[in-house]
């Protein structure tokens, strides 16, 4: 194993320093071409970006539906649409939202492209099973679109028994089309563990290993420990629809809150497989931009852990008013409780890495502030809503549609925005327009808070969710709640057009346009098709910023492992650490 | 590397004797009727024995990377979490399904 | 580790993005034991909604598992852990370059695989003709209690995904004698083979708990 042998072996590597090529004649996006390429292609950078072409297919389709509900919800009763087709959209909207967008976003999409990057390996540990995944991704899509033209599905992204086990639509294609989604996750999550375990660059121990990489590890290990209850959760739901084997259905004597409880098992922590590798996003972003040594290293590496493992013992907060035992009710409050002590230290750890930092404000760092601010909301009204009595109060109603979309939209969407502005320059080499970016930034943090604010209100006056129908009083504040989702629509469209403009005219980004000391900057952009040149070693930290450059654009001098002792301006890697300590 | 121990034919031979001789034991347990929690306790007890005589010495996990143990604990781990946790509703409720 | 040198030239199963056998063996292996966690997990809430129902109604579960018969679920027990022995011995001699041993011994684990599916078609059948039906399908009446459906969806459930797994087994088996006839397996790698093992202990271990708990009740 190449780790061991840079770090617990007296062998000694020869270094010099590999300069990034600026402007790069050959890299992954003019090397094998073609259609039929790109198909059967088993680079994690083709792949990611085919993962980020397709969850951004879905992110347009669910938020058109979401620009629908709105639009419906201008005034009471019905103005364009039938109660039923209603909750038809609203059920696609959560499920697309979250099954084919927000759970694929970062880990399969980003994290693809940029975590064999920053582990200086050449690809993940299994190509072909990622390729794979890709497929199962699409094959599970294709059910569900199935599921649309077929009758559609109006559960609710949560499919509870009894009423999914006897509704008329064809629950069966959607949730089987779920169910082959958990794989292309799972399979997601097994090759970034074995990845980061088994192909870390020389030098690159545990504790250099970017934030962003332990976000995706803790992401990881909730995707190989969660999603497998939901396939049998699934599993079970389509057997009963099939075969009507009665476990959760209690026309047959079975038990619908055992459903909730496997679906939430699954579920609740599939909520941080969204938003904890958004985390490491903030991180790397917040860093980069603030042009300090990341504060806390340990402290935000291990939250990430911490929340992954918190996240499984808190399931039942949402299943409160659901009919489970008053015990049950008291343990998961108080566990909930839990989840905000992590979650705090990474708050304040960010902060205290931007304090007296030198921060530049590019639209990276924007959505990051944004993320930080929506956030921090997101999570206090969690608190509140895992508070026992307060929940029975505020159970089901526009508060919650409030809190989550806070968390996800407001946490997850604008982390994922800032990563994706972040990584834009080193997956096409090309600028996009600084002013137009920040501009949408703004409008999409505008027309966010419209949207949700009034609905904390609403909800805390007893506006319940997936309503088709309200009363007078609240409809002020559905009005306004719609504008704010059309400013953020028009923010989305302002992105769209600038970020197209940028893979067509854009201007050259070079290798390294923030000056960041990640691993994955110090090699040219695009990335030459099998990421670096040579073998990178890495000596420092990825967020040593008081250290100089050509520290960190050092790879291994001879190919043959360092064995050759010939070449005149080799550092001797062990000699360049002393003069660093 | 731990990766690639060699069992001799004669300790796996071992080895798959004395789960044989567990199946016969945990059967032969239920002709003596014990009584009601310790008959599910022997029985489980008995089926663990065997788990982790098969993990450990056909799986190598005895010999392997503690990570690879690591991991299967850790699934046990959240496995007992999923029912423990959900026990403490379906044991603790007034009405064992509840009626709407 | 070190490897018999005549051997170090066979490479061709090497990928590119890795830097020797022993990292692609461990990373493979690393792969398999995750992928493990996860079938664990996956049975596991079949386990969760068995205890949860076992708990609430105990005596059910003493008068359906009568329906099952112990003496066929035994020898079920034992042809596994007879097919998990020689699937320990194929890789055993996978490990000594015996391709031909190899090659046997799989044979016999696919046989005794494939035993136990015979086993499990007749006792199915069995409960087919009397009625035990899954799901709304159940029409027995030799149960005294309401709930007797639930048992045995239960139990359809657990034994026909444990069933499914068996299947998938046999045809990983299968392709393993495909590719060692082909000779590309030798003392150098043999990863599928030791990774095709893991899986089938597994397979073995769960049968392992599914049999106390569903056969021995009583």
């Amino acid at each position: 194993m190449a780790t061991n042998e840079a770090t617990t072996s007296i062998k000694k590597l020869q270094v010099r320093r590999f300069k990034p090529d600026e402007n790069p004649e050959k890299h992954y996006l003019n090397e094998e071409t073609g259609i039929w390429a790109w198909m059967t292609t088993v680079d994690h950078k083709k792949i990611g970006l085919m993962y980020l072409a397709s969850i951004t297919v879905f992110f347009f389709i669910g938020g058109m539906l979401a620009l629908l509900l709105r639009t419906e919800l201008l005034s009471p009763a019905r103005s364009f649409m039938d109660a039923d087709v209603y909750n038809q959209v609203f059920t696609l909207h959560g499920a697309i939202m979250i099954f084919f967008f927000l759970i694929p976003s970062v880990p399969a999409a980003l994290g693809n492209f940029v975590l064999p990057l920053q582990l200086g390996a050449k690809d993940v540990a299994f190509p072909r099973l990622n390729l794979a995944s890709y497929y199962i991704y699409v094959i599970g899509a294709l059910f569900t679109i199935f599921a649309i033209f077929t009758g559609g599905v109006d559960t609710g992204w949560t499919f509870y028994t009894p009423y999914s086990a006897t509704t008329s639509g064809n629950v069966m294609a959607m949730t089987f089309g779920v169910f082959v989604l958990g794989f292309s996750s799972i399979l997601t999550g097994l090759n970034f563990i074995v990845t980061i375990h088994k192909l870390r660059a020389p030098g690159l121990t545990w504790n250099k290993l970017p934030l962003n990489l332990w976000g995706l590890y803790a992401t990881s290990l909730i995707q190989v420990l969660a999603t497998p209850v939901l396939a049998i959760t699934l599993l079970l739901l389509t057997m009963e629809r099939l075969l009507g084997i009665g476990i959760f259905d209690p026309n047959l004597g079975g038990d619908p809150v055992l459903y909730q409880h496997f679906f939430w098992f699954y579920s609740h922590p599939a909520v941080y497989i969204m938003i904890v590798p958004g985390f490491g996003i903030i991180s790397e972003v917040i860093s980069t931009f603030s042009r300090k040594v990341i504060f806390g290293y340990w402290a935000i590496a291990l939250s990430s852990l911490a929340i992954a493992f918190i996240g499984f013992l808190v399931w039942g907060h949402h299943m409160f008013t659901a009919g489970q035992s008053s015990l049950a009710n008291m343990v998961f409050s108080f566990l909930t409780f839990l989840v905000g002590i992590p979650t705090g230290i990474k708050i304040f750890n960010w902060l205290a890495t931007m304090y007296k930092g030198s921060i530049d404000l590019k639209t990276p760092m924007l959505y990051a502030l944004v993320f930080l601010f929506l956030f921090t909301i997101g999570g206090f009204t969690g608190i509140m809503l895992g508070a026992l009595s307060v929940d029975i109060h505020l159970h089901d109603t526009y508060y919650v549609v409030a809190h989550f979309h806070y968390v996800m939209m407001g946490g997850m969407v604008m982390a994922f925005l800032a990563g994706l502005h972040y990584w834009w320059p080193k997956m096409f080499g090309k600028m996009y327009n600084e002013f137009w970016a920040r501009i949408s930034c703004g409008l999409i943090f505008v027309g966010f808070n419209m949207t949700f604010l009034p609905q904390f209100v609403m909800g805390a006056q007893g506006m319940p969710r997936r309503y088709f129908n309200y009363i007078d009083q609240f409809q002020p504040f559905h009005q306004f709640s719609t504008m704010g989702a059309y400013v953020m629509g028009i923010g989305f469209f302002i992105m769209a057009g600038y970020l197209f403009h940028s893979l067509r005219k854009g201007e050259r980004s070079g290798s390294n346009p923030w000056g960041s000391r990640a691993l994955e900057w110090q090699t040219s952009s695009p990335v030459p098709l099998h990421n670096f040149e040579h073998t990178p070693v890495i000596i420092n930290g990825p967020y040593d910023y008081h250290k100089p450059m050509s520290e960190f654009q050092l790879g291994i001098a001879t190919s043959h492992n360092g064995h050759d002792h010939h070449a005149g301006d080799n550092t001797d890697i062990s000699k360049t650490e002393k003069e660093q300590a | 590397m731990s990766g690639h121990h060699i069992s001799s034919a004669k300790f796996l031979w071992g080895v798959g004797t004395t789960l044989f001789l567990l199946t016969f034991i945990t059967v032969a347990i239920t002709w003596i009727a014990i009584p009601a929690p310790w008959n599910v306790v022997v029985a489980i007890g008995i089926a663990v024995v065997k788990a982790i005589i098969v993990s450990a010495f056909f799986m190598n996990l005895y010999w392997d990377t503690k990570f690879h143990a690591m991991l299967f604990v850790l699934s046990i781990v959240f496995f007992l979490l999923f029912i423990g946790i959900t026990l403490l509703d379906t044991l603790y409720r007034t009405d064992p399904i509840p009626t709407f | 580790m070190s490897q018999p040198s005549a051997l170090e030239e066979k490479l061709d199963h090497l990928q590119h993005h890795f830097i020797d056998s022993d990292q692609q063996f461990e990373a493979s292996k690393m792969g398999m034991w995750v992928f493990l966690v996860t079938e664990i997990l996956f049975f596991g809430g079949l386990f969760v909604a068995y205890i949860a129902y076992r708990t609430w109604y105990p005596e059910l579960y003493m008068l359906a598992s009568t329906e099952l018969n112990t003496f066929w679920g035994a020898v079920n027990t034992a042809v596994l852990i007879g097919s998990s022995l020689t699937v320990a011995m194929a890789i055993r001699s996978a490990q000594l370059n015996q391709i031909k041993g190899l090659i046997i011994n799989l044979y016999i684990t696919i046989a005794l695989a494939c035993v136990f599916m015979v086993i499990k078609f007749f006792e199915y059948s069995h409960k087919f003709e009397i009625g035990i039906l899954p799901g709304s399908y159940y029409s027995y009446e030799g149960i005294a209690h309401e709930k007797a459906n639930i048992f045995f969806s239960i139990y359809y459930m657990m034994t026909g995904l444990h069933g499914v797994h068996v299947l998938i087994g046999i045809g990983l088996m299968i392709w393993l004698v495909v590719k060692a006839k082909k000779n590309v397996f030798h003392s150098g790698y043999y990863t599928p083979v030791e990774i095709t093992g893991l899986y089938w202990h597994l397979v073995d271990i769960i049968w392992i708990f599914l049999f106390p708990l569903l056969y021995l009740i009583d």
